[in-house]
């Protein structure tokens, strides 16, 4: 941890005025109970030279890197950065956070990154789903397939999101190019720490990538959003390829506007779940709430909502336990308490979380609320035929 | 794939490890690509494990566990089945083809049944 000033003047630590706004906010301090945690405390840990105290608190790996804490940080600081730089240094030194479902999230990731296996990932690609090898857009699967297969049995939609996507790209003429040997994008590897695995994935993937000739890469995954635009190319190699959550894609004038989408009588009523990647780390948070409405969809919002939202609980599949599911339920008592019908989110990793807490036979009842991806909302709604002119 | 490729065992306690101790008793041989791994029961096992051993660059992955319900813990072979389920489908998704993953039984203390399944195990590896 001999590089630790360094990777604190990177990311503003210095700066720190011991306010404790982060404290206030920060949904980790909120309920670890087996010991104070906080921000501004870790930060006080760097400052005053301890890195092996930094190392020992439990925020070090259990942050979520939600943001939260910055958005209200009056100097600055880039906790979550810090957080994930630091994470980088300690995994070389062999230390790492504990990871859930037995690991087997961060083992796919490193066989994807070094087994260099012939993946057989497009077999959902079927029936009246239209890709293609030479369009402009790229869709950008992510993990979906293998969610799909690790996750189905709490009700995750899965692939049902990969193939509602392809559905809507299609309604609008476009045949997207899909990626047959597509690996991970290497988020949870970059957040967690895991430095080497991350870079392999993301070389894989930009050699693809250019290889394709599209000029737009689409996802419905924020955190592959998130990865693509921001991390490949700050960290790894540049890409000429704009990148776009499917919702931002749909948002640009003349695209979404072609939506022909069927007005129901009976709309559930939704309140929105902002993905921390897509938020406050993406700055996307209208778009969702544009294509909410146009399906005629009544949405209530939480009390925190926007850049004040609440994250799903969990990150980068690592700690996961007491006080994540009480972040989650704090979450699930919130959208229940607006009185929707339907929780609507544009991350998979969001619906995943909650409905593994909402899983709990007794709280079945008490969290009890449809939980749906915008991306296969959107889709079952699709009118015949696009609108002939843009509205 | 080669004789030599790495194969990893997983044995339960009970039956798969009895049977691997009565092949040693009785001097009967299988190839040293083998590794075998002793777990309590099938059923503790996960697909996480199953596919960290093809992460360390094992060929095949056989479990070898109870008699159907012979189970020592009465349903730790059902439990196995259901993680072997989740591990063949991410495997799959991964490329891995089916013969490198799967489950079986020998009774316990039946060293020949051990070798033979393994034996038969790595001759399916290499297509035979």
């Amino acid at each position: 941890m001999e590089r630790l000033p360094s990777v604190m003047s990177q990311n503003r630590v210095w700066y720190c005025l011991d306010c404790g706004k982060c404290s206030a906010v920060c949904p980790i301090t909120r309920w670890e109970t087996r010991q104070y945690t906080s921000p501004r405390l870790l930060v006080e840990k760097a400052v005053q030279g301890h890195p092996d105290e930094v190392l020992d608190d439990p925020l070090f790996w259990s942050c979520l890197t939600c943001k939260r804490c910055s958005e209200l940080c009056p100097s600055g600081v880039y906790f979550s950065e810090f957080l994930r730089d630091a994470r980088a240094m300690a995994q070389e030194k062999g230390q790492k956070g504990e990871c859930s479902h037995s690991e087997v999230i961060q083992v796919w990731g490193r066989i994807m990154a070094h087994a260099n296996p012939a993946q057989d990932r497009l077999g959902w690609i079927d029936g009246d789903l239209r890709v293609s090898h030479d369009s402009d857009v790229l869709y950008f699967v992510g993990c979906l397939p293998y969610y799909d297969a690790l996750f189905k049995k709490i009700g995750c939609e899965g692939i049902e999101i990969a193939r509602a996507a392809i559905r809507i790209l299609n309604h609008l003429g476009i045949e997207p190019q899909v990626l047959a040997d597509e690996r991970c994008c290497g988020h949870d590897q970059l957040w967690e720490g895991d430095w080497e695995t991350f870079q392999a994935l993301a070389r894989l993937n930009l050699e693809q990538i250019q290889a394709s000739g599209a000029q737009q890469i689409v996802t419905t995954c924020p955190e592959c959003a998130r990865t693509l635009k921001l991390d490949y190319p700050r960290l790894v190699g540049g890409h000429p390829l704009r990148v776009f959550h499917l919702t931002e894609f749909l948002a640009q004038p003349g695209i979404g506007d072609r939506l022909n989408l069927k007005a129901e009588d009976m709309s559930p009523t939704v309140t929105y779940q902002d993905p921390c990647r897509l938020g406050r780390h993406l700055g996307v948070y209208d778009a969702p709430r544009q294509l909410m409405d146009r399906l005629g969809l009544h949405r209530i919002e939480m009390g925190r909502t926007g850049k004040a939202s609440l994250c799903c609980g969990t990150s980068c599949w690592t700690q996961c336990g007491q006080v994540s599911k009480n972040i989650q339920v704090e979450r699930l008592r919130e959208a229940k308490a607006t009185g929707a019908e339907c929780l609507v989110t544009a991350c998979v990793k969001c619906q995943i979380h909650f409905k593994c807490a909402q899983s709990d036979p007794a709280l079945r009842e008490e969290l009890g609320i449809d939980i749906r991806d915008l991306t296969t909302l959107l889709a079952e709604r699709l009118g015949d035929g696009t609108k002939a002119e843009p509205s | 794939m080669n004789d030599r490729a790495r194969v990893v065992v997983f044995t339960c306690n009970w039956s798969g490890y009895s049977g691997l101790e009565a092949a040693g008793g009785a001097r009967l041989g299988f190839p040293a690509s083998v590794f075998p791994l002793r777990v309590t029961c099938l059923g503790r096992l996960s697909s996480g494990v199953i596919l960290k051993a093809f992460e360390k660059g094992a060929a095949g992955v056989l479990l070898l566990g109870c008699p159907p319900g012979e189970c020592h813990y009465q349903f730790g072979n059902h439990r196995a089945e259901e993680v072997l389920a989740e591990a063949r489908q991410l495997a799959g998704l991964l490329g891995y083809r089916r013969e490198q993953l799967k489950l079986d039984w020998v009774d316990a203390g039946d060293g020949e049944a051990f070798v033979t399944k393994v034996r038969d195990f790595i001759a399916g590896l290499n297509g035979k």
